[in-house]
């Protein structure tokens, strides 16, 4: 008994150290420019679950969403504004059937368990936006998702972006299309012309900024249909490691190269 | 309020010292990332030597055939060096690349198209391929010149074609528009406009950093993007070990 509270009483004061060991971290990286709009595309989780010989459809992707909770702790600790996770593509649909399933009933899971967490008042000023083709996916998800955005409507931190049932190719299509309903059912005798800034309001992400920094896991070195509209002026960044084993070296590496190429990246903007 | 007032000065001064002191431990940790950066510089250069002299085995031979579609992101300040980017498009050649597209942002290299179509043997515009003789002998490296323009501004007249054409056709009232605006008829329509709608299989971006600088978002989705520096410091050796590196990649493509 004293040998398990001896052990619970130093996790705690290591848990503690370790938390302002983080804490100075990020006050150093916050001298220079932090991203207003980090997304991450979570790349890795079904080669981690066969890494660590995890079983289940959803072993890997639990895993994943573990690392979710802890970079979402780092980027509102860092000060970041705007997250956007790509956590479902509009592709993903092409696996097999059980394993969509599984997903999906993870993500409903998840989903409930945040909003409990929103109501307990544990979500502390994170605000969470579902994004994409959400009529595609299931009923009960839906909704759930529906709810957890009201429940985190008032919360103004942090805004997660999760995109599910996502591509850009679909997002652009949906935008052109939108925009040219609108158009059509516009009144007065003005030519009916679409322009950019029409189709741009009518994208599932024109919620949130362009992103800064995307982040990939997994070692690809490819988009994967996500936000190629938006990420012109973005740094694109490539890490090897798996989303479940991302980790805050990870992100702080992203935010110094990130910080290095700043000016680079301003004066790219201001050219537009 | 004397002692108060001193109290609140000597916070503002260990504030002060603070932020200066968080500061310079944040430029110290610049300097070591530019340090590591440097070493890692040298290193690729030295790779990249060996390759080019045939020194690493790996790279003698490359299923070139995978690649069909290349492109190459250049910066704008990069690319007004047109030497260098008709110097990179002879290596291509070299190595057996058929197909380039060549984008910046400002359209830069299309104006200096056709010095770059009369110095690069055996180039021509991808637009004319087809329509020239070629015999089996010749190897054509097509071209296409590819800005800004291409992008969202193309997207626009597409879509204000379909918009025009749904506007004159008899819909149904509440028409949603879903099986008129398809991915299928953009891409059609972004044809009509001169587009090319073909997805690069792999995009090589010269410039400082790894971005695809408004290369057309239309053609991106599982494009290999790859960070090769700076043009004036373009490296043979690099340049196979970048197509070498795509030509093992096994995409499943969301599957």
């Amino acid at each position: 008994m004293n040998t398990q509270e001896e052990v619970g009483e130093f996790t705690q004061i290591f848990n503690a150290l370790m938390s302002l060991m983080r804490k100075f971290i990020f006050k150093v990286l916050c001298a220079g420019p932090i991203p207003n709009h980090v997304s991450f595309i979570m790349d890795g989780n079904r080669r981690f679950a066969k890494k660590h010989n995890l079983t289940g459809l959803d072993a890997g992707h639990r895993a994943g969403f573990i690392s979710v909770t802890y970079v979402l702790q780092y980027c509102k600790e860092i000060g970041i504004p705007y997250v956007t996770l790509y956590a479902f593509g509009v592709d993903n649909f092409k696996r097999q059937p059980e394993e969509v399933e599984c997903v999906m009933d993870l993500m409903l899971e998840k989903v409930e368990y945040t909003i409990n967490q929103a109501v307990s008042g544990n979500l502390k000023g994170v605000r969470v936006y579902f994004v994409g083709d959400l009529n595609s996916l299931n009923e009960r998800l839906r909704v759930a998702a529906q709810r957890l955005m009201e429940v985190t409507e008032e919360n103004k931190d942090l805004m997660v972006v999760v995109c599910v049932a996502y591509s850009t190719s679909h997002e652009i299509v949906h935008a052109v299309r939108e925009s040219c309903v609108r158009k059509c059912d516009g009144t007065g005798d003005d030519p009916v012309v679409l322009q950019v800034s029409d189709v741009e309001e009518c994208m599932y992400t024109s919620v949130v900024p362009d992103p800064d920094l995307v982040i990939r896991t997994g070692g690809g070195d490819r988009l994967s249909n996500f936000m190629t509209w938006q990420t012109s002026r973005s740094l694109l960044h490539s890490t090897a490691t798996l989303w479940p084993e991302l980790g805050l070296w990870h992100l702080v590496w992203a935010i110094l190269k990130f910080q290095r190429m700043h000016d680079y990246l301003q004066k790219k903007k201001k050219l537009d | 309020m004397d002692l108060n007032q001193s109290m609140r000065l000597l916070s503002s001064w260990i504030a002060q010292i603070g932020v200066l002191g968080l500061d310079l431990l944040w430029r110290f940790i610049h300097l070591v990332v530019s340090l590591c950066y440097i070493v890692s510089g040298i290193i690729e250069a030295v790779e990249s030597y060996a390759i080019s002299l045939g020194l690493n085995k790996k790279y003698s031979s490359i299923n070139i055939e995978k690649l069909r579609c290349l492109a190459v992101v250049v910066d704008i300040e990069e690319a007004r060096d047109v030497s260098k980017v008709i110097e990179l498009l002879q290596w291509l050649r070299t190595i057996g690349v058929k197909q380039v597209g060549l984008f910046d942002s400002q359209g830069l290299l299309k104006k200096s198209k056709d010095l770059i179509l009369g110095t690069v043997p055996g180039s021509v515009l991808s637009e004319e391929i087809g329509e020239k003789d070629s015999s089996p002998d010749q190897n054509p490296l097509a071209l296409e010149f590819i800005s800004s323009s291409d992008n969202k501004e193309a997207v626009m007249k597409a879509a204000n074609i379909l918009l025009q054409d749904h506007l004159k056709s008899s819909r149904p009232e509440n028409d949603k528009g879903e099986n008129f605006f398809t991915e299928t008829h953009l891409n059609e329509a972004l044809r009509v406009v001169g587009e090319n709608v073909h997805a690069p299989d792999l995009l090589l971006v010269y410039g400082p950093i790894r971005s695809h600088l408004g290369f057309p978002a239309w053609r991106l989705r599982y494009t290999e993007i790859v960070h090769m520096g700076s043009l004036n410091y373009m490296r043979y050796g690099s340049l196979l070990k970048a197509i070498h590196k795509f030509t093992g990649v096994h995409q499943n493509y969301g599957t």
